[in-house]
Formats: structure tokens, C-alpha cells, sequence
């Protein structure tokens, strides 16, 4: 089954998107920070990341170069309210496949999370 | 007669009809020119038949009349008994006290007598003199026991040798006698400014004139040296004080021994102390009529008399007794006479001239009646000054703010003389209100920029709760659309949507007040509250830098009043340039330390960073508006949060921690009670 990381510090945004990937037939799987989150990738199999931007600890961006460092080819969606340009040229350099704002729709939402997954190697996930 | 003598006899009728004394009076040629129903009774004169008369013509004995009259003339008040033939032909004794007038010019307008009859016509104590005399002398009563050893030794010194050091011992005698008492008189001319009450237990040295203390030590010797009471005169040279005043000595009885009793008799020495007096009282009158404050003189002295009879009758909370008698702050209103003004209160007035202003006190009182009710009760009360704001109607009908204050006589003076001053606040009161509409204006700038700076941080703050209730929504409509809808699962996620929603409107409420523009609003805070209010704003600029706060919050904080807004303001600003201050530091070495707590009577709010610190060359100038050492920054934070805090009355400083990095610290003072 497919599984989804979401990570994101507040709680009401975190149950939200939990509970849209469920009623859409997706398992998913919540943090409320990245270093939460790298400690079960240590363990664990994620088809897709959703993370936030903006965060305490460890901004979306340092999860992101992280990840990229280690080499995790896992697909990554970030949903933020972020509007600085520079941030999302970043994000999308290190390997992001989609940067969505928020609020955001369903429909966008979850055409990412897919496009991600299509577009990235599967074999290269672990 | 001149219409100025007019109005202030019909003044003085006013006064009269409160009076229980004969009130006369007399033109300064002599001649009666006010005669009251009291006077009417007690001599039998019907005022028609006297006015015009001579008062002499009236005395029994026109030299007694005579010598009282210069006296008066030059001291400006006589007091003492008076012998007056009433119109069957008999003569009464009167009590009298009469006190010369002045008008604007200083220049003496006429007399006023008040009288009542004698108690007891005590004139057996010096037969050998009229009775009008005794009472017109300075009298003295020593004692000498504290000189007994002087004594002695001038005792045995006199029997070896007539000696030169007699003149010393003679000092020494009247250095070491006490005064025991002395009339009003005696306290007018040598008493100086001290008064009756602080010449009592004093050294007779002190006071006597020193030519004439050798002459007092030899009487005092030939008295004590006669053992029946004898009286013992000598005629001194006029010393600047009395003309050849006449000296009168004797022992008191058996029962006060060591008394002496000591009586002065003689016209004030007209050419040097009556004049001094009139030109240094006309250099008075020209200071105070040309001074820039608007001065009011006013002759309370009935109301004086009303409320000593009130203390009499045991009425001691007199605010009270106004509710339940309002009509006595009528009375004063309408019968305590304006008697003098000075220019700048016939300026202020829009008066044309000082008669303008020349009547019943009331007219300062038209727009606030309460403030002349204020000004009975610190009268009664016995307070030396009053002073309050209040509202002023011109004789043109202008509306003025002013500081009204009041200085009531002294409980000892004589004279019963009232002085209000009265100072225009309307301009400065007018300019406060515009400098505060001012300093408004500028902190609401002040709090947009401040937003400004926050953007990013309220954008994101504002987006969670929305994409929240965006994403539960549409799951819902995902459940609903199913076979079988999911009603449990629908209810809850409506829920979490109302639940976001609110969150989002706390949010937009909370900036909303920042940045509407409105009067600052005084109210009682707790000085905790408004700094966990301000850090809600700025907890997401602390967050993603990774700044660690510490705060520590006094449980004892007296209460402040002041704008929540503006307070907040200040913080928020103040954490703002922490925040600043500590983001060039390793983000795990960010660290900023918030505390609230009580100094003296005020609460303060310290907050401590560890940045760079405060430059020493800057530390003088962090609070000055457009000093800033952000290149973008435009420098009126600080001085905003300084003029804001001034403004509530507080302090606000800043200083380099001894361990590096800065510390602002707010003091703002306890509330007073909210009356």
C-alpha cells in the first residue's frame, strides 16, 4: 500500500491532510517536525513526502537538502505559505516535484502527490 | 457721594445684614457715612439722623476720639474700648475694632468700624487712666523668676558700688526675663511678622527696642524694690516706633509672683515707621496689580464667623452639612464681596476696568458651582490652600479652562483676606490634546510599519487555520459523496473547520486592533497579560529563527492603567529588535530572556538579549527619533515605544548586559485607585 509522510508543526493542518489521503485511499503517516520524521525513515517506507515549509527545529528546506545529501530519492511535495521566490527556486532545485500553496485544493493536492510518484523511480526508493 | 463709595456701602449693607455688630463707616475727614441697624440699636441713632455727622461729636471725650483716630491713621487698625453718647443722652461702652480701607491705588478710601458692647467695662485696673487709653496700650506681662540670680547680684553689687557693670547685669536682666503674655498691639509693633503666639515664653531682649532697655531694667529694679504695687512711669524718647511713648510699670499680685506688668502708651512715630509702611505697602500694591497671575482679593470674614458658629454648634463633617443646607454656598456666592483685583484678572475676565470685577464673588463661580462648594469646605476645614481646575465664564461669555487655586487666611491674622488666583489652561490644555492627537497618529504609523515587518509571519499565522478548514471541507464533501455517507466522520471534521475558524479570527482580530487607528484608551491591566498578548504576535519570528525564550512572570505586579494597544505596541517592538539583535548568532546559541516584575511602586518589563549589544557611543541615542543602525530601518521604533511610555507616565531604559549582549527595561507606575 501506498504510504505518505506528512510533516507539518500544526496540529489542525496535519489532521486535515491526514484524514483527505485516507478518504482518498492513501495510508499516511504524520510528523509534527522533520527530525521526527528522519528518525522513521530510518525504519520505515514512504512513497511520498508532504512537508511544510516553515517550521521550529528544522525548517522544510534543511529536510529537503538532508535528503538530497543522503540521497533518498523520495518524491517530495511541498505544501507552505511561503512566498518567497528564492526559497521555493531552492526547494525545487534539490529535488522537489511540486510546490503548492496554501490553503490549497484537493484536487491540486492530490494530482501532486501522483505526479511525484509517477515521475520518480520507484526502484531507487527504499 | 461717588459711585465707588456706593457700590462698596452697598457691598457693606450685604455684609451687615449677616453682621451681629454695630458696623459704621466713617470718611476719612471723620464724618459717618454708613450706620447699620445694629448701630441703629445700640446707640439709638437712626442711621439719617448721623450720617454726615462727625464721629467726634458723638464722644463724650473728642480727645480720646482724636488720639484714636491718628492712631488708626497710622497703623491702618485700632482695636479697644470706645465711649459713644447715645441719643438719651447716656454713654455706652463699645467694644471697637476699626480698620482703615484702601482702594486700588493704595491710597486709604475710608474707615469701617465694627462694635459691640462691652462685657465688662474694665477700666478699674487703671483708674488713673481713660479707658480708651488702656486699651489702646501695648501691654506686656513678664516674669522674672528665671532672673533671680541676676537680681541678686545687682542687689548686692548696688551696696559696694553704683558701678559701670550695672548697665550689663541690666542686659542680662532682660536676656534672662520671659514674656509671659502681651496684647495684639504690642505684637503689632514689635512682633514683627511672628505674631502674638511666638513672643510667649520668649526673652524680653528680644523684642524691646534697644534704645530704651537700660530705662526698662531701672524700672523693673524700682518695682520689684516696692512692695505695694506701686506703679512706677518714666517717658521714653521717641525710638522709631512710638512717639515719647509713656512707660508704666508695676508688680502683679500675690499670686503671680515675679510677675511684672508692663503697658506702653503712645501715637505710632508718624515721620519714619508710617511712612516705610505706606511706601513698601504701595510697592506691594503696584507688584501684585502688574503681576502676570490674575489675582482675586475677597473679604470672606462672615463666612468666617458662619463657620466658627457651625464648629461651635459641633458640626464637624461640613461637606454634609452642605447637601443638607446647599443654600449657604448661595449665601457666599451672592455675599462674600470681591474687594480688590489686579490687571491680569480684569485681562483675563475681558473686563474693562477693576469695578467690573467688584462684587459678590459668584460670577467666578457660574459654570462650576462645585468648585465654590470645594473651596467652603477647605476653608472650614481649616486648610491653607485649594486648588482644581474648573471652567470659567467671562464677562464676554467666553468659556475658559483654568487653575483655580485659593490661599485662606491665617487662623492668627487679623485681616480676613481671601486670595484666588486663577491661571488660562485653555491654550495648554488645547496644545496637550493636539500633541497627544499627535503622538497617536504617530504610533498607529508606528504599529502599520511594525505590521509591515510582520507580513510574512501573520501570512502564514493566518494560512494554517485556513488551510485547515480548506482541506477538512473538502474531505467532508469526499464523504458525503460516498455510497455511504460517513455522517460520524463528517460531523467531526465540521467541528475541527469551526474550531480553525476561530483560530483564524482570533488571529485577524488580534492584528485588527494594531492596526486600526483609535484614541489611546486608559484602563486597568495586568502588565503579564499584555506581554503574553505581545508575544502571541511575534512567536512565529522567535520560531523559525530557533530563538530560545525564557520568560518569567512576577505574581505580585501592582496594576497599571494605560492602552492595551500602545503597550502591546512597545513590546512587540522591543522583542522585535531582539529578535534582530540575536539572529547573527549560531541558531543554537539564540537566546532572549522576557521578565516581568515590581520595583519601588512600579511594574516593570526587562528584556534581555544575547546579541551584540548596544554600541557605548549609541547607548545615549538608541531613543532619539531617525537613530538607527538598520539600513533599512527608518529609526522611530524606539523612540515611539519611548514617547508611549512616557506617556504613561513610565520609564524605559536600555543597557549592555555585563555578559554581552543588550537589556530594555519598562517601568510603569502602579495604578492609583480609579476614583
Amino acid at each position: 500500500m501506498t504510504t505518505i509522510a506528512i510533516v507539518d508543526d500544526d496540529e489542525a493542518v496535519r489532521e486535515a491532510l491526514g484524514d483527505l489521503l485516507m478518504v482518498s485511499g492513501l495510508a499516511c503517516q504524520c510528523f509534527e517536525s522533520a527530525p521526527a520524521f528522519l528518525t522513521a525513515l530510518r525504519s520505515h517506507r514512504f512513497d511520498c513526502l508532504v512537508t511544510d515549509i516553515r517550521m521550529p527545529e528544522m525548517t522544510g528546506i534543511e529536510l529537503i537538502e538532508k535528503l538530497h545529501e543522503e540521497l533518498a530519492e523520495l518524491p517530495v511535495v511541498v505544501l507552505s505559505s511561503v512566498l518567497d521566490d528564492a526559497t521555493r527556486a531552492k526547494a525545487l532545485a534539490l529535488g522537489a516535484s511540486a510546490w503548492l500553496g496554501k490553503p490549497v485544493t484537493d484536487e491540486h493536492l492530490l494530482d501532486a502527490i501522483a505526479t511525484a510518484m509517477e515521475n520518480s523511480d520507484p526502484g531507487a526508493a527504499r | 457721594m461717588s459711585s465707588t463709595l456706593c457700590d462698596s456701602l452697598r457691598q457693606d449693607a450685604g455684609i451687615a445684614d449677616f453682621a451681629s455688630e454695630s458696623i459704621v463707616i466713617i470718611d476719612l475727614a471723620g464724618s459717618i457715612r454708613y450706620w447699620n441697624p445694629v448701630a441703629e440699636r445700640l446707640f439709638g441713632w437712626p442711621g439719617l439722623a448721623v450720617g454726615g455727622a462727625p464721629v467726634a461729636d458723638l464722644s463724650p471725650a473728642p480727645e480720646d476720639e482724636a488720639r484714636a483716630w491718628s492712631q488708626l491713621l497710622q497703623e491702618g487698625v485700632w482695636e479697644g474700648q470706645i465711649r459713644r453718647l447715645t441719643r438719651d443722652g447716656e454713654v455706652r461702652i463699645v467694644e471697637a475694632r476699626r480698620r482703615l480701607r484702601h482702594d486700588e491705588a493704595g491710597i486709604p478710601r475710608d474707615v469701617v468700624e465694627y462694635a459691640r458692647l462691652a462685657q465688662d467695662a474694665n477700666v478699674e485696673d487703671l483708674p488713673e487712666r481713660s479707658a480708651a487709653d488702656a486699651a489702646m496700650a501695648a501691654s506686656w506681662e513678664i516674669d522674672l523668676t528665671p532672673a533671680t540670680d541676676i537680681l541678686d547680684r545687682i542687689r548686692s553689687r548696688s551696696q559696694t558700688s553704683g558701678g559701670d557693670d550695672r548697665g550689663d547685669l541690666g542686659r542680662r536682666l532682660l536676656e534672662a526675663a520671659r514674656i509671659v503674655d502681651v496684647n495684639e498691639r504690642t505684637a503689632r509693633l514689635v512682633g514683627g511678622n511672628r505674631g502674638r503666639e511666638l513672643m510667649i515664653d520668649q526673652s524680653v531682649a528680644s523684642f524691646w527696642p534697644v534704645a530704651s532697655r537700660a530705662i526698662l531694667a531701672e524700672l523693673i529694679l524700682e518695682a520689684i524694690r516696692d512692695s505695694e504695687g506701686k506703679r512706677f512711669h518714666r517717658r521714653l524718647a521717641s525710638d522709631g516706633i512710638l512717639r515719647e511713648p509713656l512707660v508704666t510699670i508695676w508688680r502683679a499680685g500675690a499670686d503671680r509672683p515675679g510677675h511684672l506688668f508692663i503697658t506702653v502708651n503712645g501715637a505710632a512715630d508718624d515721620d519714619r515707621s508710617y511712612l516705610f509702611l505706606r511706601a513698601s505697602e504701595a510697592r506691594y500694591r503696584k507688584l501684585v496689580h502688574y503681576m502676570p497671575v490674575a489675582l482675586w482679593q475677597v473679604d470672606a470674614s462672615h463666612m468666617g464667623k458662619i463657620y466658627a458658629d457651625l464648629r461651635s454648634r459641633g458640626v464637624a463633617d461640613f461637606g454634609k452639612y452642605l447637601d443638607d443646607h446647599p443654600e449657604l454656598v448661595d449665601i457666599a456666592a451672592s455675599s462674600v464681596p470681591v474687594t480688590d483685583v489686579n490687571r491680569s484678572a480684569i485681562e483675563l475676565m475681558g473686563g474693562k476696568d477693576a469695578q467690573d470685577l467688584i462684587g459678590p464673588v459668584g460670577y467666578l463661580f457660574t459654570e462650576s458651582r462645585e468648585s465654590l462648594r470645594r473651596v467652603m469646605i477647605g476653608r472650614f476645614s481649616g486648610d491653607r490652600n485649594y486648588s482644581e481646575l474648573m471652567k470659567l465664564r467671562t464677562l464676554d461669555g467666553r468659556v475658559l479652562d483654568v487653575r483655580f487655586s485659593v490661599t485662606y487666611p491665617e487662623p492668627l491674622v487679623e485681616l480676613d483676606t481671601t486670595i484666588f488666583s486663577l491661571e488660562d489652561m485653555t491654550e495648554r490644555l488645547q496644545m496637550e490634546t493636539q500633541l497627544r492627537q499627535i503622538q497617536a497618529d504617530f504610533s498607529h504609523a508606528a504599529r502599520i510599519a511594525t505590521l509591515g515587518e510582520l507580513t510574512s509571519s501573520i501570512a502564514h499565522e493566518v494560512n494554517q487555520p485556513l488551510a485547515a478548514i480548506m482541506t477538512n471541507a473538502e474531505t467532508s464533501l469526499r464523504w458525503l459523496a460516498r455510497a455511504e455517507p460517513d455522517i460520524g466522520k463528517v460531523r467531526q471534521l465540521t467541528a475541527r473547520i469551526a474550531a480553525s475558524a476561530r483560530r483564524a479570527d482570533n488571529i485577524v482580530q488580534r492584528i485588527r486592533s494594531m492596526a486600526i487607528k483609535q484614541s489611546p484608551d486608559p484602563v486597568a491591566l495586568e502588565l503579564n497579560d499584555v506581554v503574553r498578548e505581545s508575544l502571541l504576535f511575534v512567536h512565529n519570528e522567535i520560531e523559525r529563527r530557533g530563538i530560545r525564550v525564557t520568560t518569567t512572570y512576577s505574581r505580585d505586579l501592582p496594576t497599571v492603567v494605560g492602552d492595551r494597544i500602545q503597550l502591546q505596541q512597545v513590546i512587540v517592538n522591543l522583542i522585535i529588535n531582539a529578535v534582530h539583535a540575536v539572529e547573527g548568532r549560531d541558531e543554537t546559541e539564540r537566546e532572549i530572556l522576557v521578565a516581568t516584575g515590581v520595583e519601588g511602586r512600579s511594574a516593570t518589563f526587562t528584556l534581555k538579549d544575547n546579541g551584540p549589544g548596544i554600541a557605548p557611543e549609541h547607548l545615549g541615542r538608541i531613543f532619539d527619533g531617525f537613530f538607527t543602525t538598520k539600513p533599512q530601518g527608518m529609526g522611530i521604533g524606539l523612540a515611539i515605544c519611548q514617547s508611549i511610555v512616557t506617556a504613561h507616565g513610565g520609564v524605559v531604559s536600555a543597557s549592555n548586559r555585563t555578559g554581552g549582549g543588550a537589556q530594555f527595561r519598562v517601568a510603569l507606575p502602579r495604578a492609583r485607585s480609579l476614583t
